[in-house]
Order: structure tokens, then sequence, then C-alpha cells
């Protein structure tokens, strides 16, 4: 049994090496083939002015000259002694650029997963105790409506509303200027792009809270519960979300990584200073060591969610670990 | 003798008015009046169009909504309400033309997955699996900044080439239930190839548990062309469609133009729930026994 769990594990974790490899090599080659100038970034206009002789000089300055699996083979053997380049547009070390944003990031990503992983137990619960009456359908239409919403327009009008109409609050960034430890300040920035988050992912956990409390109620251990006299509260709560909360929480740590992509483009909308803006600005302005450290980062947190989905399902149902199958997750 | 056995004590039961069902009962029909009405719309854009919606007239920048102008003019000076007609027919021809894509896509990897033998099957779904775990708009998003500036065509084909993964798992589940009966096997006796079987014998099994999925496709496609276009890596401000309508709301937002960035944005809104709504009605219907609570 013993050994069997180290081959367990030990799988796991040469899949999970052997993803990372693939997802750094697939983004090397796709950055680099692309389209585009990166001198641009680390230059600035005085790229189109450049002679020649010049330009060759500054590509073997930054290592661009070589072929591609050359410089493949350069970055990961820096890679691995933790040298990931410099930033061509911050001219700074990459881990020293995202160091300095990754708070923001994870101060918005982490409160609103958590307030989604609060609000839409509780939404979902709400909807299946009223099932099929006016509450339960009037929450259900909004819900499919608001889940429609693309983000960003959601974001545009809430900026229209509350920043520019009523003037309540402010419409970017993540603190004033000069207030960057006022935690009173960096809150009153928050409250926009965080219910953005949170109002657009919601509906979909909220509504699989329901449904499969729903699926819970129909069993026939509620029939025997009732049978001896317990109350509807107590069923609910003390049974059907029980058994409904393991499978729950399986999926939420699929969601991870979509309710970062959500904070992803939510930072965009708000130039927020977080890792979104610094992915969307590396991608398009080609600062190859940037993007590529973003896109390993965020990688690694898709591939340690869906291990960790796994592993909670395999834990509630051992009969999952035979089969390939892990669970799904269908987009409304 | 006849009546022998004669039965009594029978209720006399009143005749039950059958409830006639209604044919519109239960089918949105209301969406799907207001889809015809904005497809139609775009289609017939000529004949409601009022000034050239590509015409920038600078001396008429953000006029708010009058007679002359119905929805307002934008921040270049163009007429809202003929560009919202004429801009449609492209958002929605690429929200079509990305779900054919990654329609065919799926059907493809789907059905080579679900006909493949055990080991090689197993490795195509890892790979559906990891790709499904990426979230679809941060991928479109970042694979369409490092392309670059984009056209019609190639914006839909990097919608399409990312949203193919569940479609996929789901006709891989259908067509391994399907490929070793009786007809598979005997249309392949007969010499029938991949292609074949495919288009004759497993599509139009599988046609059905795709078809929500496909239209849902269809807004996934149209959000993601706006949310590129919003944040300026999509078409370009030339070409008009209701994302690249909505790329001029900073500038908007700051001539507090409330015009520019609600209706452009509500006529996007009102479309994709029509869509989600026919999408749910082909949904399966579930039919769930009584509650025990």
């Amino acid at each position: 049994m013993k050994r069997n769990r180290m081959v367990y594990y030990g799988e796991k974790i040469l899949v999970f090496i052997l993803s990372v490899f693939l997802l750094s090599l697939a983004v090397f080659y796709v950055s680099r083939l692309a389209p585009g100038d990166p001198l641009v970034s680390y230059y600035g206009d005085r790229v189109e002015k450049m002679s020649p002789q010049e330009r060759a000089w500054a590509e073997d300055r930054l290592g661009l000259n070589a072929p591609i699996h050359v410089q493949y083979a350069r970055w990961l053997r820096d890679a691995f002694q933790g040298d990931f380049g410099i930033s061509y547009k911050y001219k700074m070390d990459v881990v020293e650029v995202i160091s300095g944003r990754i708070g923001n990031t994870l101060l918005l990503g982490g409160t609103g997963f958590l307030l989604i992983f609060a609000l839409s137990l509780l939404l979902g619960v709400l909807c299946a105790w009223y099932e099929d009456r006016p509450l339960d359908r009037i929450v259900c239409k909004i819900g499919t409506a608001v889940s429609c919403i693309p983000e960003f327009w959601l974001a545009l009008v809430f900026i229209l509303l509350f920043a520019v109409s009523l003037g309540w609050l402010p419409s970017s960034g993540a603190y004033s200027v000069g207030k960057s430890g006022d935690w009173g300040d960096r809150l009153h920035h928050l409250i926009l792009p965080l219910s953005i988050v949170v109002i657009n992912h919601l509906w979909y956990y909220a509504y699989m809270v329901r449904n499969r409390i729903l699926e819970e109620v129909r069993a026939d251990y509620v029939l025997l519960a009732k049978s001896k006299g317990l109350t509807k509260k107590r069923i609910m709560f003390r049974h059907c979300l029980r058994s409904a909360i393991p499978s729950y929480l399986s999926i939420m740590a699929v969601s991870v990584p979509h309710v970062l992509g959500g904070t992803y483009i939510v930072e965009a909308v708000f130039s927020y200073p977080g890792l979104g803006t610094l992915s969307y600005e590396s991608a398009r302005y080609k600062d190859y060591n940037l993007l590529m450290l973003l896109c390993i980062l965020s990688g690694v947190l898709v591939i340690l969610c869906s291990m960790a989905a796994q592993i909670i399902n395999e834990r509630i149902d051992p009969r999952v670990r035979g089969q390939e199958e892990t669970s799904e997750v269908t987009k409304l | 003798m006849s009546n022998r056995f004669e039965v009594v004590g029978i209720r006399p039961l009143p005749e039950q008015p059958v409830q006639k069902e209604k044919w519109y009962r239960g089918k949105p029909l209301f969406s799907a009046a207001l889809l015809a009405l904005i497809v139609l719309g775009c289609l017939g854009c000529r004949l409601l169009i009022t000034v050239d919606p590509t015409y920038m007239d600078l001396s008429r920048c953000s006029v708010p909504p009058s007679r002359q102008f119905l929805f307002g003019t934008d921040t270049m000076g163009r007429d809202i309400f003929s560009m919202i007609w004429y801009g449609g027919r492209l958002s929605l021809f690429i929200g079509l033309a990305a779900t054919a894509i990654s329609t065919a896509i799926a059907i493809l990897f789907g059905a080579a997955s679900g006909c493949a033998p055990n080991w090689l099957d197993a490795l195509l779904m890892r790979l559906t699996e990891i790709l499904l775990s990426i979230p679809g708009l941060l991928l479109i998003v970042l694979l369409q900044a490092i392309l670059g500036r984009a056209n019609v065509l190639s914006i839909s084909l990097v919608i399409g080439v990312t949203g193919w993964t569940g479609m996929a798992k789901i006709i891989r589940t259908e067509v391994r239930q399907i490929r070793s009966s009786e007809y598979v096997l005997a249309s392949r006796c007969m010499g029938g190839g991949f292609f074949h079987i495919l288009w004759r014998h497993l599509t139009p099994n599988f046609v059905s548990s795709i078809m929500f999925m496909v239209v849902m496709n269809v807004r996934t496609a149209i959000a993601a062309e706006s949310t590129l276009s919003f944040m300026g890596i999509g078409l370009p401000l030339e070409v008009v469609t209701w994302g690249s309508m909505l790329s001029l709301s900073e500038k908007a937002l700051l001539s507090r133009a409330w015009w520019i960035i609600l209706i452009p944005g509500l006529f996007l809104v009102v479309t994709l729930l029509c869509i989600t709504s026919l999408g749910n009605y082909l949904r399966k219907t579930v039919n769930r026994k009584q509650s025990n609570l």
C-alpha cells in the first residue's frame, strides 16, 4: 500500500514537471514566432532610427540573434539557476517586477475567491431551500442574465455609475498617488474591481450548488430523516449540505484559475497594477522574459488546482482512482 | 343472463376539462423574436441606416441622442444608430465563424479520440483536460496580444481554436458509446471510411447533445470578440463591430458620454441574453421527481 502511494505521488509529480516543461516550450515558441519587435519595448522609439549594425549589436546583447532552440536551451539553463532574465521594458530582473505587483493581484483575486466561495454557497442553499418558489425563480433569472454580461462592459457601467456620475469610488488604480501604505485607501480602490469579479462569477457556482443540493434532497436518506422527525432545517444543513460540500470543494479548486482569469480582465479595465495588466503588456510589447515567467506562474497554478481537484475527487470516491475521468466543469 | 355480473357502486366522475397545452408554453418565443429582430436589422442594415456609418464628422463629436442622431454620435463623430446595425453584422458573423471552426475541430478531435485505441484516447483526453483548465478568455486575450493586430478571419480563428475542448469531451463520450453498435460495424464491414462513418452514422447521434454547446459557443465568441476589440487588440477602430465601438469608451468616460458606452453594450448584452435563453431551451430538460424534503 505504501509503495503504491509512492508510485501514485511520483506519477503526479512527473506529470506536473512534464506539463510545466511543455508549457514553457509552447509559450517560448509561440511568442518568438509571432510578428513583433522586442527591441521596441527595450529601446522605445529609438529603434526606428537604428542602423543595421546597431540593431545587430542590440540583438546580440539581448541574446535574440541565436536560433530559437538555442535561445530556449539558454533560457532553461539560466532558469534552473534561478535567473529568469531581465524585463525589456522595466530593465529590471523579472522576478523583481513581478514581486512588486503580485501582492495586488493576490489581494484582489484572493478576496474575490473567498467571497465567491462563501456567497455562492449561501445563494445556492437559499435557492434550493425555496425551490421553484418566486424567490428561487427570480434569483435564477437574474443570475442567468448577469452571467451573460461581458465582464468588461459590466465594469464600464459600474465606473460610469459609481465613479463618474455619483463620484463615490475611484475609477482606476490600486491606491491614490503617495498613499501606497494606506489600507483604507486601498480598500476604497478595491471595491469596484472586487464587486465585478464576484458578480461575474457568482452565479455559475451558486447554480452548481443549487443543483447539487436539489439532487441531494431527492435521496432516500432524506425520507428516513424526515420520518424520524428531524426538522427541515436540520436535514438541509446537517445532511444534504454536508454531502454536497466535497464535490463543491473540488469544483472550487478548478475554479481558481477561472477566477484569476476574470481578475486579469478586470485589472486591465481598471488599470489596476497587478499581474493581469503586466501579462497583457508583456504579451503585447514582446517582453519575452516577463511573459515567460508570468505564463509559467499562471500555468503552475492551473495545474496545481486541477490536481487538487483530482485528489479531492479521489478522496470522496475511491472508484475514480482507476478511471481516467475527472470532474468536468462545463460552462453554463 | 347477459348481465350476470353487474358492477355496482361505480362513481360517475365528472368529465375532466382537458387543459389544452398551449403550443408556445416553455418555448423562448420572446427571445427568439427579439434575436430575429436584431439579426434582420443587421442583415438589412442598408434600409435602416441614415448616415454612412464609417463617415467621421469631426465637427459633431459626442453629440447626445437627438432627433437627427437617434443614439447620438461617438467621439469620432460617427452616427451610433447606423453603426449598430452595420457593425452587428460583423459581430454576428465572427460569432458564427468562430463557432463553425471550434465545432469542426471538436467533432474531428472528439470522434478521433473516441475511435482511437485506449492509450491514445487517454493521452488525447489528458491534453483536452489541460486545455480545458485554462480560462478561455485569458488564453484568447494573451494569444491575440502576442499575434498583434487582427482582421476578421484571424480573430475568428483565434477564438475558434481555443473553444473546442468542452465539446470534444462530450462528443468523445458519445462516440465511445455508439462506436461498437451494429450499424457502425456493418458500415465498417462494407468498407465505409472514417469520414463516411463519422458523417452518416456518428454525427446524427451526437448532434442533439452538442447543440446546446454550439449555441453557447456563439455567445462566448461574440463576447470574446467584443472584449478583444475593447482592449484594443482586436479589430481596429475603422472596422465597425459592437466591440470596436466600445473601445472608444475610455474617452467617453472622460467626457461623460454615457450613450457611447451604454447603447452598443445594451445591444450586445441583449443579443447574448437571447442566445443564452435559446441555448438553455435546447439543453435537454431533466424531469425532476418530487422533493423528499
